[in-house]
């Protein structure tokens, strides 16, 4: 892997890129316009698989957040073009790694030591990119260990980042900038809190500990003595990524066995302890030789506020959606239906949501659920294009929380998709009360 | 009989207790316990003592460098990188001092009188590292301009110097921000690029008079 050779880092200098990318966006639009001028029939795939590349090459330049914020871009495959997602997709894996003598200084300035000098082995080339840091290899005491090293100065660019992607990124999803504040501050809570790696040691220790009992789900060994506010020593696990685990043509047995880990994993989360994992990417899990689902980073964790968690998945109750009157007071809760909004209004949004829900939640309206099924994600896809048209959805509603939960249980139908594995849908309940 | 050393530690002392220089070397000499020719033996006057700190670090900085086991594996840019990230701690051991000795030289673009003695070294280290980096074929090697790689480098080092100066950020992590890119975007500017081929190529077609003539030229 080419090691990153250059790190705009100041604002100034990220601007420029933001700039850049700006010009060349620009650019594609008038590509695109000329040759439709010749050929009226082009559709707009090759603009959009050219915007895609650029924005792209310009956000896995700056890492970071700005990385960050292409996975999250990504995890939406329903709002963004197709041609969108793939070039986000691998932003998940692939960043460039910054240099030996700057790990070396990293490892001084947390424990006073050189790498070597704590580790028996050291690997200084870095085995692969995490979005905010990176990953190497080392060994102690015959153990084989993954140690995450963050990129120095991210917390720190994280709001000068979002600043920056804001206009451009909605731009992008045709949104007006100035009312999404609010959800814009949510992305940079749990922005802010991925970069406490002392933080995240403590959770994964927590969550691991918490999630022990479920089947077939596996968590990694965490060092708190070895890590520090920019390092993370945890075991290291062998396995497969995804695309690899399918690539090795595995069983549909065993495809609905990760499945259902994966299932159980984050549903026990959501009802048991109302704070789940909600970065879904296919990065952050492996396959283990022993088929088993290994969880390997728990930065990005979003608990589930009581007032968020009873009018949420009382909605995906059987029946409740019958309930007409329940149903809007369940909206009001959850700041999908304004105070302001007239009868008319009510009525639309009602009908709209009651719709959405009921698509999003078909998975939990029968005992198991075939996620292979590309009518299901046809349904969600069209009905994603038709809203994005929509001029009552413009704006956007529903209280911040919906961000994360959202990416979460969308991010986890998507992963059962590419397995196109079939899970038993209640084996969590939800409680409501 | 006292040591140069002493002396230094002494000097040090006195000017962060002080805020400034003794008033003179008699002074000085005075408050050393020692004759003003004492001194006069070691050092020639104050300013040397500054620049024999100065000196002193650098040399520290390089003699450790090369002692890390990593040191033989690294190309030429992380050789570069691990100077000034080390070079960096070295100075911080003693920065109100670096800080004073650089307070009164205001013309930024020249180099400090202070520094005379760092920069040959400097530019010996860095010359050997380009070298290297040519013949691994990492770098490239260009007429009349490989030469000048190292003035380069020396530009870098007073801008890295005067960023950490003004630098308060915890830990001084913008410093290494400003290293990590600074000297990438040398290093990148220092190895082949599409613009030495472009440079090739103007040359192959300026050569080839059949293809003038075609094109009109």
């Amino acid at each position: 892997m080419k090691t990153q050779e250059s790190m705009p880092t100041t604002k100034v200098a990220r601007s420029a890129k933001f700039i850049e990318t700006g010009f060349r966006i620009g650019g594609n639009y008038v590509k695109h316009f000329s040759k439709k001028l010749f050929n009226p029939d082009l559709s707009r795939d090759e603009l959009n698989e050219d915007n895609a590349e650029d924005i792209y090459n310009s956000l896995s330049e700056l890492k970071g957040s700005a990385l960050k914020i292409a996975q999250m871009l990504s995890m939406d495959k329903n709002v963004l073009p197709k041609a969108y997602v793939s070039r986000f997709t691998q932003s998940q894996y692939n960043a460039p790694p910054l240099s030996g003598p700057l790990i070396i200084k990293t490892f001084t300035k947390s424990f006073g030591k050189s790498p070597e000098k704590i580790f028996d082995t050291f690997n200084l080339n870095s085995i692969r990119a995490a979005s905010i840091g990176q990953v190497h290899v080392a060994t102690l005491n015959r153990k084989k260990l993954a140690i995450k090293i963050q990129y120095p100065g991210v917390a720190d660019s994280i709001s000068s980042d979002l600043k920056l992607v804001k206009p451009f990124a909605f731009r992008l999803l045709g949104m007006n900038e100035k009312e999404l504040n609010i959800y814009i501050k949510e992305v940079e809570e749990r922005l802010l809190e991925e970069t406490d790696y002392e933080l995240e040691v403590r959770r994964s220790i927590e969550f691991s500990k918490a999630c022990s009992k479920l089947k077939n789900v596996v968590f990694p060994v965490y060092y708190p003595e070895l890590s520090s506010a920019k390092i993370i020593t945890m075991d290291w696990v062998e396995g497969m990524h995804l695309k690899e685990f399918l690539a090795t043509n595995p069983s549909q047995k065993l495809k609905n066995k990760i499945g259902q880990a994966l299932w159980d994993f984050y549903n026990f989360q959501q009802h048991e302890l109302k704070a789940v994992h909600a970065d879904p990417h296919p990065g952050n899990f492996l396959i283990t030789p022993d088929e088993k689902l290994a969880v390997i980073d728990f930065g990005c964790i979003k608990e589930l506020p009581e007032n968020f968690y009873q009018p949420f998945f009382s909605l995906i109750l059987p029946g409740f959606m019958n309930n007409k009157a329940k149903t809007i007071k369940a909206f009001r809760e959850l700041d999908m239906i304004h105070d302001d909004d007239n009868e008319k209004q009510i009525e639309f949004y009602h009908k709209s949501y009651k719709e959405m829900i009921s698509l999003f939640a078909l998975p939990y309206r029968s005992k198991t659920f075939d996620f292979s099924k590309p009518e299901f994600f046809e349904n969600l896809y069209a009905w994603g294009d038709k809203i994005a048209k929509m001029p009552e959805f413009k704006q956007p509603r529903g209280v911040k929380h919906f961000i994360y939960v959202n990416r979460t249980n969308f991010g986890l139908y998507m992963l059962l998709n590419e397995l196109n594995a079939t899970v038993k849908t209640d084996t969590f309940q939800s409680k409501i009360d | 009989m006292i040591s140069p050393e002493q002396i230094k530690k002494h000097y040090i002392d006195y000017v962060l207790t002080n805020g400034e220089a003794p008033k003179s070397v008699y002074n000085f000499a005075k408050s050393l316990k020692i004759s003003e020719s004492d001194f006069y033996k070691i050092y020639s006057s104050f300013s040397m003592i500054e620049k024999k700190v100065w000196e002193d670090l650098t040399l520290q900085t390089l003699i450790k460098i090369k002692e890390q086991e990593v040191w033989a594996q690294y190309s030429s840019r992380e050789k570069m990188l691990s100077f000034f990230y080390s070079y960096i701690e070295v100075l911080k051991t003693q920065r109100s001092f670096i800080i004073y000795t650089l307070k009164n030289h205001t013309k930024r673009l020249a180099t400090p009188d202070v520094l005379s003695e760092v920069k040959p070294l400097f530019e010996n280290f860095a010359e050997d590292i380009i070298n290297e980096g040519i013949d691994s074929g990492e770098l490239t090697e260009r007429k009349f301009i490989s030469k000048h790689y190292k003035d380069a480098l020396w530009i870098q080092f007073a801008f890295i110097i005067n960023f950490w100066i003004d630098d308060d950020s915890a830990a001084f992590e913008k410093t290494d921000e400003a290293i990590e890119r600074g000297i990438n975007v040398s290093f990148d500017l220092f190895k082949k690029s599409p613009l030495d081929n472009l440079f090739e190529y103007g040359k192959f077609l300026s050569r080839n008079s059949k293809f003038r003539e075609k094109m009109g030229i």
